[in-house]
């Protein structure tokens, strides 16, 4: 079932909670709305699932118009943030909930109920009360009870927020593998712009109602197509330069540094930013690559290592700093504070905006 | 859309409390500034109630005893508040059950007692006046006030102890960790917080004292108040001035909406929202003074149940006369169950009927006063309060006076009296119900719409389930409360449809204290096993009656 959202507006009082958004979902797509809070990602889920009005704008699920239609007839599957699992139903009781609604014969409630809490691995848990469960086991329950009535449209909302860091990891790769074996079409809220890389095939990155960007998880990280992008999507380095009349040349205070092609006049402003893992030591790089990059001198400032990488906080001139990642570090090519080091990048790497 | 049954369950209770509350009070305001005979606008009413001395001194009884009732009730349910919340005395969840004892039984019986033991040839003047000890005239002044501060404390006793138990405890060490005293602490940090729900017990004390038709008319009747003033001038077989009736109701409706608006002025500037984190530490006192403490409160909660149990005693003993003799009878129940067994029956009958309708009502309302949100929901918030600034015996000579004539004619039906419970009753459910859905995710009511289910039926499959266990302990609740109701009772009830209430109130009067004390009994017994009921499988600590 593929959705199409035709210029969504959801105002609450004066303000907009989303603006006059557009998107396609394929069918089978693993979408994910990915912000900061009060981005409008939410508002814009429950206007999918009908728990609020539209404005102004057109939903479709397939062909069929839907944003007029009650929530309970859209054939929707719902995950919530808090689990919203009924406290007065054993689980077993929680998973047939939808299927009774539909009017199904007992019989027939029995197997699907059993299948869908063996696929989140609940299986033998089907008469505990929900307080009798962890945080974990409860969104198991809340995931199977959406899926055993076989949705067309799956939506979760922050499903993995309430969990600790460990099983967030691991429940959003069973959710992912659970989406694909069952094909259906997947939008998924959440601020963690982490779990939007791993889960997702497609992201939308919203900010105050308006979606800014939406592609792969590769694009959005790789090409942003603008600073809160850039900013909210990994960390990154901002800098403020101005032109130097001279192509793919900027200065930033006295520090000169080489961005891609464009030429700007002398004085005039330029944003760009640099991922801090396209900064390298020289010897990360095979001789025969360092002439297509730019090289500078910088101070190490701070080192934080982490083992698997470190991070570095450094001076590239007087009050201007970058923060660098090198992986793989062996300890005799650890930087100490206040060394002095080269540093390269590749210019075309360089989001000039 | 799906809001269209919400839409119109609102409009339904909008319709049942304009036409069976609003208008009769509405009717009851204009009647006041009508002359007697012509029906044409007059202040005369208003004129005479500050002209003459027995209409304003009403007024004046009125609002000096509830201030005083309030300011005792402050002195008592303070530091028993404090020690309850912050000590270890022992027993607490009893301390808590008895205190909310006296609010539940009806405060006329507490006022018969304290006549039987202290008026005039009570038992306990006897006893001193034979030891040479002479104690003032409890009728007027002191037993109004004796019986209201000794049952009406708790409102500020349980609201100051949740206050307590509430202020989180990293304040005080912030404030001790500052450099301030153990007392500067308290004085400058935990009383300022728990400051507005003291004054919010108060106004209950207020608000209930100032009500109240039962205590005035036993223990004070050369010291009438509005309500008793406003009765008397309404039933009196000579010289009926109803309108003078109204116009004492009004007086009275103005100073409980004014008290009423003026709280909640002061708690708009004062909403101190407290995430408590930590819960206040309980002082461990010293086995010595730890019992003292214990002994201090144990001593006054059972001097305030002292009239209960001198009814239930009364009721066991033999009657010469108006005169108890120390001899075991049943006579007094015998001859209640014989000829008043319509009374009880019409008691239990009123009360189940209000409570259903109160419930069937309520919750809805609850429903929409949380999860409907709307301007017609605030307005409907509105008017639900407004029972509670219209004393009983007020809203019964409005619904009397009203239903009287026209094409719906209640008065003297039964209907009419559990017509009063209910629009006392429903805005206490409808505000339990409403604070249980504050607790429940909303989420809960989406998740059971996304998997098919109509609004309609997940309200009744989900919310209406969940919140259960909460709307049976408000029904009890209601259903105690009304079987002890005397102020609108009293009003409308016909020699067919007496209560309990009213059985007692004129064996009281009239001197028949045997039947009286049978009745108290059969309602403190009432009162008791259904509250036992709801402690114990409704653990969950009550917020006191509105």
């Amino acid at each position: 079932m593929s959705i199409r959202i035709s210029k969504v507006t959801k105002r609450f009082g004066h303000i907009e909670a989303v603006k006059d958004v557009s998107l396609e979902i394929k069918t089978g797509e693993f979408f994910t709305l990915l912000g900061p809070s009060g981005c409008g990602k939410t508002t814009l889920l429950r206007s999918i699932a009908g728990f609020n009005q539209p404005e102004a704008g057109e939903i479709y699920f397939g062909d069929k118009r839907v944003d007029k239609i009650s929530a309970h007839k859209r054939g929707i599957g719902m995950v919530f943030q808090n689990y919203a699992v009924f406290p007065h139903l054993t689980v077993y009781d929680n998973v047939a909930y939808g299927l009774k609604a539909r009017k199904m014969q007992t019989d027939e409630i029995k197997p699907r109920v059993e299948k869908a809490l063996q696929m989140v691995r609940l299986g033998g848990l089907e008469n505990r009360l929900p307080n009798q469960l962890s945080g974990g086991q409860l969104q198991r329950v809340a995931i199977a009870r959406a899926l055993v009535i076989e949705p067309q449209v799956l939506l979760m909302d922050e499903p993995l927020s309430n969990l600790d860091a460990k099983l967030r990891v691991e429940m959003r790769g069973e959710i992912r593998e659970l989406q694909r074996q069952m094909k259906i079409t997947t939008i998924y809220v959440t601020h963690d712009q982490e779990e939007a890389l791993s889960i997702s095939d497609r992201i939308a990155v919203m900010n105050y109602g308006v979606v800014e960007q939406v592609g792969r998880p590769w694009e959005v990280y790789s090409t942003p197509v603008n600073r809160f992008v850039a900013g909210f999507i990994g960390t990154t380095n901002f800098f403020e330069g101005e032109g130097t009349g001279q192509e793919g040349l900027v200065r930033v205070g006295e520090v000169l540094l080489k961005v891609p092609r464009v030429i700007r006049p002398a004085g005039e402003k330029v944003f760009f930013a640099i991922r801090p893992e396209a900064f390298k030591v020289p010897e990360q790089i095979p001789d025969e690559e360092r002439a297509d990059l730019f090289r500078l001198q910088a101070k190490v400032a701070k080192v934080e290592y982490l083992g698997y990488m470190t991070k570095y906080d450094l001076e590239l001139g007087k009050s201007l700093n970058a923060k660098m990642v090198s992986y793989d570090v062996l300890p005799e090519n650890l930087r100490r504070e206040g060394e002095s080091l080269e540093v390269l990048y590749d210019p075309q790497r360089v989001l000039v905006y | 859309m799906k809001s269209s049954f919400w839409s119109l369950t609102t409009i339904l209770i909008f319709i049942v409390f304009l036409f069976f509350m609003i208008v009769p009070v509405i009717n009851l305001f204009t009647g006041s500034f009508q002359t007697e005979e012509g029906g044409r606008f007059s202040l005369e009413n208003y004129h005479s109630f500050m002209k003459y001395p027995s209409y304003w001194r009403s007024f004046y009884h009125s609002v000096i005893i509830g201030l005083i009732s309030a300011a005792g009730a402050i002195i008592v349910g303070v530091p028993l508040g404090f020690m309850v919340a912050r000590w270890n005395v022992i027993g607490k969840p009893f301390i808590i059950t008895l205190s909310t004892l006296p609010l539940m039984l009806p405060t006329f019986i507490a006022a018969f007692a304290w006549i039987i033991l202290l008026g005039r040839g009570g038992v306990v003047t006897k006893y001193l006046e034979a030891l040479g000890i002479q104690i003032g005239s409890i009728y007027g002044y002191p037993g109004m006030i004796l019986v209201f501060v000794s049952q009406l404390y708790s409102y500020v006793f349980l609201m100051t102890l949740s206050a307590f138990r509430s202020i989180d405890e990293s304040l005080e060490e912030a404030s001790r960790s500052l450099g301030a005293s153990p007392l500067r602490t308290f004085l400058k940090v935990s009383f300022p917080l728990v400051l507005p729900s003291i004054l919010s017990g108060a106004l209950l004390t207020f608000m209930s004292a100032i009500e109240n038709f039962g205590v005035p008319m036993i223990i004070a009747q050369q010291t009438p108040n509005l309500v008793v003033k406003a009765y008397v001038e309404f039933t009196s077989e000579v010289g009926k001035h109803p309108g003078m009736a109204y116009t004492l109701s009004m007086v009275l409706v103005f100073i409980t909406m004014a008290s009423l608006i003026a709280q909640r002025y002061y708690l708009s500037k004062r909403n101190f929202i407290q995430a408590a984190r930590g819960k206040p530490l309980v002082k461990q006192l010293s086995t010595g003074k730890r019992v003292a403490a214990s002994a201090i409160i144990y001593a006054f909660l059972i001097f305030t149940l002292i009239p209960f149990f001198v009814a239930l005693i009364l009721s066991f003993m033999e009657m010469r006369g108006p005169i108890f003799v120390p001899k075991f009878s049943l006579q007094s129940y015998i001859y209640a169950f014989e000829r008043s067994a319509r009374p009880i029956f019409n008691t239990y009958f009123l009360a189940t009927v209000a409570t259903v309708v109160s419930v069937l009502i309520g919750v809805p309302t609850g429903y929409i006063l949380t999860r409907r949100k709307s301007i017609y929901s605030n307005m409907l918030d509105v008017v639900i309060m407004l029972p509670f600034v219209i004393a009983g015996t007020i809203l019964g000579i409005a619904l009397i006076t009203f239903f009287n004539k026209g094409w719906l004619v209640l008065t003297g039906t039964w209907m009419i009296l559990a017509l009063s419970y209910v629009i006392r009753k429903m805005p206490f459910i409808a505000r339990s119900s409403a604070s249980i859905l504050y607790q429940l995710d909303p989420s809960l009511d989406e998740a059971s719409i996304s998997l098919g289910v109509s609004p309609m039926k997940t309200f009744y499959k989900v919310t209406f389930r969940l919140m259960m266990a909460g709307i049976v302990s408000g029904a009890i609740l209601s259903w105690v409360t009304i079987i002890s109701e005397l102020s609108s009772t009293i009003v409308l009830q016909t020699p067919g449809w007496s209560t309990m209430t009213v059985e007692m109130y004129q064996g009281i009067i009239s001197d028949d204290l045997g039947k009286a004390a049978a009745f108290a009994s059969i309602m403190i017994i009432s009162t008791i096993i259904p509250l036992i009921f709801v402690t114990k499988y409704f653990s969950k600590e009550q917020t006191p009656l509105l």
